[in-house]
């Protein structure tokens, strides 16, 4: 061997016992939390949205800042010795069968005593179904199936309102515009895609309008991947509602904007969800996107109310260079809810979280969330405060108009015709 | 085909014997998990080459038996409270008789076009399960979570015994395959693969035993399908009947080494592990490095393994003997 | 009826684009007998060029159609020297699992170094809507589309009247009878793969007019394409060409007169009733 052969080999096992003796020397000790993301492949967009909001928010519980946050101002998690939380990420591709192999691999493998995640609602399905078996909680802040919270899971709570939920919130808005507004609205059209998401949020949309008295004229699935819509645009014309519903995904959301924009589509209002106020849809359709009004659970423009909000924000700005939005703001709930409930427990034993999980108490000015607060129903685990807003799109950016209460800008309603814009 | 000799049959018992005692010396669930996997892909690999490899009718759309199997044993266990081992049989008659009922109109399209079929078949198959009311439509069935048992073919606690019901359906499928290809209807099929006329001449009733093939691999398939279900135990139409499930299968099958019984195996025990375990070290970083690795790799086993990785390991011990 | 005609015309439209990516996957098909599965994937590079020319040059993407073909033409040529030649000799499954591994290397790796997320051309040469009584006509779409029957109408032209357009259509009939011509059929495949990749270049510059633009976005357009060459029939460019309208008709008419959420299906049950009654497809040999 060569001397510098030897001198190489020399430096590598220096740093292998550097590496091996680091986290004895520091003597600190770790909680480690399970993500189950779809990190890579056509939702990896998404995906990496929502593991922005997760890093930021373990960023604000290890160290020291100065918010109303739960556990912001020490570092780390105080009961326990000021123990850090680490998340370790795992890649879900959106495919169910994945979630349910990574959960159980970060489960027995990397050891975390929690999991958070997992976007899509047939892989938080999965996720949570092994979590159950290993009895590990799972803390659920993006997903909106209704189902989720149906299975009255012992170890599976979910910060988020659901697709019910926002559903009756957009009805009520409805029932509002008439009566505080006087903007009658009586047919709706249900455009959705046809997966899990889609089909759930047309169905609970169905029970509110019968609920409500709204008139669906038309009910539209259409397959997520569609290359063009067109037809689905010609139906909805052909229904002439007063207002359209639609559940999208990112793909679809911009395509369906580019075509109601060509084809001329103008009723009194679009109410759409989830794609539309992915980080990616304004950059793409820019001023297109105008106008749409759109449920969600963050608004940028929360910061009036709760300075907070607008430090978190700044923040994420100064750490990403890309506004914050929804997708990221849900996801950053998760890990405060399970650090809060890890002190509160002042152990990572899954039963003793489980029951600190039950008397979670979040008041509403320490979320960045829309909500009153975190507080899960005993039986189905779902945050009883959780709720939707509706934002609109005006200039380009999204500004909360509903509830009229908390509204920054006044609602713009009817939709201004395409051609009247600019 | 020749029959086996006795040193084959010594080896495969040793690899038999490993794969027994495999899970009772690794304790890693994920280990175990890709393990299933690599079984329920191979399994299917097989199916795929009874049609594929022996009777060279290339099927892109096996996602559709894969499908019905998960769904037959599910609407049947949610519906009925039919045991899955009925919904396992019930599916894999179900996917054979629609293999037969969409194979004889296609009896006479060749290569490509029979490929294309095969897509547009499984496609419309999905589409229809994603609107079908009955079966869930796009929100799909969750399998209810029974008291485990070999009865209910559910189990909670370990995946132990997943692991030896897949190995045995592996089994199985491996046992059809080895009998199609030694028996007459193996001859058959290779005289069909070689020429459709003179496979007439020779008096092969080339519609028939066509359909032969599609049957036998349409159940098999389903079969994996019941046992997906079972295992994962939430279907919709996204995970269990789109397209790239059917890409896998094939890929498994050619680049294993398609016309030969265990190919298909060893191909999935390459491809599966590649791309679990290549998920779980690199999938997390968000960049997709996992699965350039694995274009990367397909790519290249198939530009200098285009027969498959089995086909150089028998004549690597050719040239030994 | 108005809604009628506006279907109508956006079938065409959109079918139009789908004629385009078909050809050049059906004159790869005829010529070397491959099925490239990365053709979504060529389709999504020839997309970012034009995103590139647009965003750090400044090129509208109808002036950057010429940059984009001869970009994608040298890509295809390359791909095709360096990879796909290596399996040519090998069974058929071979040549397809090396595109699908071409495919997705292609999609990944521009979501690795371009990053997932999702763009688009905002300010193109193009923009806006005509209403011809009633039927609104997308500019960009239209626009798109007659580079598409352009694009079509040159490749016939140059498959009838170059000698290298006869070459390619000499083996395409009959390789061993090409061979023995004197034709160099390994030329002919690179060029006809650098060709074929050429057209796909053309209509991502195109739809980058009007689509959105991401890694994955290939995806989309494969599927529907693989049934539109097979329907037309292997290697006949007229047949991918009518197949392409039929299909944008048929699905956009369909999923408005029955259900969108089966337009699909509607297409395939077309494919599968064709080939039962005629297993060539449309116009195949």
């Amino acid at each position: 061997m060569t001397r510098r052969g030897v001198l190489s080999v020399l430096a590598v096992s220096a740093m292998c016992l550097m590496l091996a003796s680091g986290p004895a020397m520091a003597q600190q000790k770790v909680i480690k939390i399970g993500a189950l993301y779809p990190l890579t492949g056509n939702l990896a967009a998404t995906g990496l949205d929502c593991k922005r909001g997760a890093d930021l928010a373990v960023e604000i519980i290890n160290g020291k800042f100065d918010l109303n946050l739960p556990l912001a101002k020490g570092e780390g998690i105080p009961n326990l010795g000021g123990a850090k939380i680490e998340i370790v990420y795992a890649d879900t591709k959106g495919d169910p069968k994945n979630g349910l192999a990574e959960a159980e691999r970060l489960i027995t493998q990397e050891k975390v005593v929690a999991l958070i995640g997992a976007y899509q609602s047939s892989v938080t399905k999965t996720g949570s179904q092994a979590a159950e078996r290993l009895k590990v909680p799972f803390v659920c802040s993006d997903s909106s199936s209704p189902t989720l919270t149906e299975r009255d899971f012992k170890y599976f709570f979910r910060v988020s309102p659901h697709d019910g939920t926002m559903a009756r919130n957009q009805f009520e808005f409805l029932k509002e515009l008439e009566t505080k507004l006087g903007k009658k609205v009586k047919t709706v059209a249900l455009v959705y895609e046809n997966t899990e998401f889609g089909a759930n949020v047309a169905k609970m949309q169905q029970q509110y309008a019968k609920e409500f008295g709204f008139d669906v004229v038309a009910d539209i699935a259409y397959p997520a991947n569609a290359s063009d819509v067109t037809s689905e645009v010609g139906k909805i014309m052909a229904a002439k509602p007063d207002v359209v519903m639609h559940a999208a995904y990112i793909t679809d959301a911009i395509l369906f904007t580019k075509t109601f924009k060509e084809m001329n589509t103008v009723p009194q209002g679009f109410l759409t969800m989830a794609g539309y106020i992915e980080s990616d849809y304004l950059p793409t359709v820019k001023a297109d996107g105008n106008f749409f009004t759109v449920r969600s659970t963050f608004a940028l423009d929360l910061a009036k109310k709760k300075p907070m909000v607008g430090q978190v924000a700044d923040l994420y700005m100064k750490k990403y260079n890309i506004p914050m939005g929804e997708n990221t703001a849900r996801s950053f709930s998760a890990p405060f809810v399970l650090a809060d409930a890890f002190n509160r427990a002042k152990s990572t034993d899954p039963e003793a979280v489980v029951k600190a999980l039950l008397e979670t108490n979040i008041p509403g000015d320490q979320i960045i969330n829309a909500w009153k607060g975190i507080q899960f129903d005993p039986k189905s685990h779902q945050n009883i405060h959780a709720s939707a807003m509706l934002v609109q799109i005006l200039d380009q950016a999204y500004y909360t108009v509903w509830p009229f209460d908390a509204a920054s800008r006044d609602l713009v309603w009817p939709f201004p015709a395409w051609k009247d814009r600019k | 085909m020749q029959g086996i000799s006795s040193k084959q049959m010594a080896l495969g018992g040793v690899a038999l014997a490993l794969l027994i005692i495999f899970p009772l010396l690794v304790d890693s669930s994920f280990g175990q998990h890709v393990m299933i996997l690599t079984f329920m892909f191979a399994m299917c690999g097989v199916a795929w080459n009874v049609m594929g490899g022996y009777a060279a009718m290339f099927s892109f759309g096996q996602v559709a038996f894969f499908g019905i199997g998960a769904y037959a044993s599910s609407f049947l266990l949610l519906t009925f409270n039919i045991s899955p081992w009925i919904g396992l049989v019930a599916g894999g008659l179900i996917s054979a008789l629609l293999a037969a009922g969409i194979g004889y109109p296609c009896s006479n399209l060749r290569g490509h076009y029979f490929a294309i079929a095969t897509i547009a078949f499984a496609e419309i198959i999905r589409i229809v399960f994603n609107n079908w009311k009955l079966m869930g439509a796009a929100e799909g069935i969750t399998i209810p979570m029974l008291k485990e048992s070999l009865a209910n073919f559910m189990f909670h606690s370990s995946k132990l015994p997943y692991y030896y019901i897949m190995l045995a359906f592996l089994l199985v499928s491996i046992a059809v395959c080895y009998w199609v290809s030694t028996s007459k209807m193996g001859y058959y099929f290779r005289a069909i693969k070689e020429s459709h006329e003179i496979a007439k001449v020779l008096g092969v009733d080339v519609v028939r035993y066509r359909l032969y093939a599609i049957m036998i691999s349409a159940f098999l398939t389903s079969m994996a399908g019941t046992f997906y279900a079972q295992y994962i135990l939430y279907i919709d139409p996204e995970s269990v009947m789109i397209m790239p499930i059917s890409v896998q299968i094939v890929l498994v099958a050619m680049l294993g080494g398609a016309n030969t019984v265990l190919g298909p195996v060893i191909g999935a025990a390459v491809l599966i592990p590649l791309s679990e375990y290549s998920r779980a070290w690199l999938g997390y970083k968000g960049t997709g490095v996992d699965m350039i690795v694995y274009g990367t790799l397909i790519t290249i086993i198939a530009m200098y393994q285009p027969e498959g990785v089995w086909g150089s390991i028998t004549n690597l011990m050719r040239r030994r003997k | 009826m108005e809604q009628l005609a506006q279907q109508l015309v956006n079938g065409i439209l959109i079918g139009l684009v789908y004629s385009l990516l078909a050809i050049g996957l059906t004159l790869i098909w005829g010529v070397m007998n491959v099925l490239n599965f990365a053709h979504g994937e060529f389709l999504m590079i020839g997309m970012f060029i034009s995103y590139w020319l647009y965003s750090l040059a400044g090129i509208d993407p109808l002036l950057s159609i010429p940059l984009n073909a001869v970009a994608l033409f040298l890509f295809g040529m390359f791909i095709y020297r360096f990879v796909i030649s290596k399996v040519m000799k090998g069974p058929a499954l071979a040549q397809l699992v090396v595109t699908f591994g071409i495919s997705i290397f292609l999609a990944n790796f521009a979501a690795l170094i371009w990053t997932p997320n999702f763009r688009s051309i905002e300010h193109t040469l193009l923009s806006g809507t005509w209403d011809i009584s009633g039927v609104k006509l997308s500019i960009p779409k239209f626009v798109t589309s007659i580079g598409s029957v352009l694009t079509s109408l040159g490749v016939f032209w140059f498959l009838r009247n170059t000698r290298i357009g006869k070459a390619i259509l000499a083996v395409e009939m009959d390789r061993e009878a090409a061979v023995i011509m004197g034709i160099n059929t390994e030329r002919i495949n690179s060029l006809s793969f650098g060709i074929g990749s050429a057209l796909v270049g053309v209509a991502g510059a195109l739809l980058a007019t009007n689509y959105y633009i991401y890694p994955f976005v290939g995806g989309s357009f494969s599927l529907v394409c693989f049934c539109i060459v097979a329907l037309g029939g292997f290697g006949s460019i007229e047949g991918a060409f009518i197949a392409g309208i039929l299909v944008g008709v048929v699905q956009t008419l369909g999923g408005y007169i029955f259900d969108p959420a089966y337009k699909l299906a509607i297409v395939f049950a077309m494919y599968l009733i064709t080939v039962w009654i005629r297993p060539q497809g449309l116009r195949g040999l």
